[in-house]
């Protein structure tokens, strides 16, 4: 199963990882309360030149004086000119980058960790369920399908949030229906102006009929939300190798080495963060883990 | 067409009704009304006496309760086929316990509470049947409740923080 895992793990460039290359915050975008992406731009050319990261992917992102946070990239993969990550500022790392302005400069280390199946997906219908922040490692996904739609079947974004106003990317929504993309937008509560669903997002797959054989799931957020997520690509018959789910831990060094991300016999930073699910399922929802 | 028949050609697209024998469809078909509602209407309200169990064929129906001073909040919505104001089924219940208001244009089929408990009563193949699917009803909704009242996306101090 290691190796099943394993084998989506795709760190492929040396310089970075070790020591941060620096990257100048180029623009800020407010997304919701507390959330804000983070556009930047390697200060070295010729980084900037090779720099290329696959959608799953994030950067431990490095501020003097205050430390490290894995951040996920939310910017296409496509396009490296400008790299975004989105950010919720809840720790003293990420409260620390809510302070920086365009023009500072921060530290990147990165890309780690494992990638979206983007190969696997092809020629399938693919189910994004996510709730929170975790859209934002899944944007790059739903980028690359659609700048490739002809190469996908049906494609769900199913996507939550506690209230309308913690909706992040809500500008963007309309431009991926354009794309093909059916998106199903709940929110755990609102008032009388919302016109969209309220509930939570596993409740969103009874409102589609799934080609369950022919889907792939790919699921990020809250791990509560994940883990019935999850049952519910199961109630309907969705293999558990056809079920991906990308999971955010304690992680600290990026490269398997201090051990603060350990799942069972995994490090999320180095052997995740997108895992097949099958590889999980043993120690998914165990307690001590 | 005939209003019964109307009743039968909707009730009849509603996945679950599609495995009822034909005599159960008629049964429900006859305490069944079709009710259009338009966007902001107000189907029933908190402790309302109102007794049907609808099903959305078209639309959106908001459920909220209303909670000083926050004023009504939502807190799920009936989508397409789902069931709501089905604790007035139950022989306990005796009145709405949160209001219902159309979000856009709605159609609904609107079914007569008291009069379905009767024939849950005398055909117990039909009252099995729909006491089956509304357990389901009643489950999906506590699960919901249940990921609502853990607030999913709270305290990312404890678990994210960096």
């Amino acid at each position: 199963m290691i190796e099943q895992t394993l084998k989506h793990s795709t760190t492929s460039h040396t310089s970075g990882l070790l020591e941060p290359v620096w990257a100048e915050i180029v623009s800020i975008t407010p997304e919701a309360e507390g959330i804000s992406t983070f556009w930047i731009r390697f200060t070295d050319p010729a980084v900037a030149a090779t720099y290329s990261f696959q959608p799953g992917q994030f950067n431990m992102v490095y501020i003097p004086g205050y430390g490290e946070a894995a951040i996920s990239i939310s910017s296409s993969s496509e396009d490296s000119a400008l790299i975004g990550h989105t950010i919720r500022f809840v720790g003293n790392v990420t409260r620390a980058i809510s302070r920086l302005k365009v023009g500072d400069v921060i530290g990147i280390r990165g890309p780690f960790g494992s990638a979206w199946p983007i190969r696997e997906m092809e020629g399938h219908d693919v189910i994004i369920a996510c709730g929170g922040v975790g859209l934002p490692p899944l944007r790059p996904v739903i980028y690359y399908i659609m700048n490739h739609r002809e190469k996908f079947g049906k494609v769900y974004l199913l996507y939550g949030a506690r209230t309308p106003s913690d909706l992040i990317f809500p500008k963007e929504y309309a431009s991926w229906e354009e794309a093909n993309i059916q998106v199903h937008v709940t929110v755990d509560r609102a008032d009388e102006d919302w016109q969209g669903q309220v509930g939570v997002v596993p409740m969103l797959f009874y409102r589609f009929r799934m080609d369950a054989p022919n889907s792939l799931v790919l699921t990020c957020g809250p791990e509560i939300m994940i883990r019935f997520v999850v049952y519910e690509g199961l109630a309907r018959r969705v293999q558990p190798e056809n079920i991906y789910v990308s999971l955010e831990r304690n992680m600290k060094c990026g490269q398997g080495s201090c051990g603060h991300c350990q799942l069972g016999p995994y490090f999320i930073c180095k052997d995740g963060p997108v895992f097949r699910f099958d590889a999980l399922q043993p120690y998914f929802n165990v307690e001590e883990f | 067409m005939q209003e019964l028949d109307k009743v039968k050609l909707e009730l009849g697209k509603i996945p679950w009704f599609q495995e009822l024998q034909i005599k159960h469809l008629d049964m429900i078909a006859g305490i069944t009304q079709l009710k259009q509602a338009h966007a902001g209407e107000t189907l029933f309200r908190e402790s309302d006496k109102e007794d049907f169990i609808y099903i959305v064929l078209e639309g959106r129906v908001a459920l909220d309760m209303f909670v000083p001073p926050r004023g009504k909040v939502r807190f799920y919505t009936a989508e397409r086929w789902e069931v709501f104001g089905w604790s007035s089924v139950t022989p306990s219940v005796r009145q709405r316990t949160a209001g219902a208001t159309a979000v856009t244009e709605t159609f609904l089929a609107a079914v007569e509470a008291a009069k379905l408990r009767e024939l849950c009563d005398q055909d117990h193949t039909l009252g099995y049947l729909v006491m089956r699917r509304l357990a389901n009803v009643v489950a999906s909704r506590l699960l919901i409740t249940r990921l609502q009242l853990l607030d999913m996306f709270s305290s990312p101090e404890e678990n994210n923080a960096k």
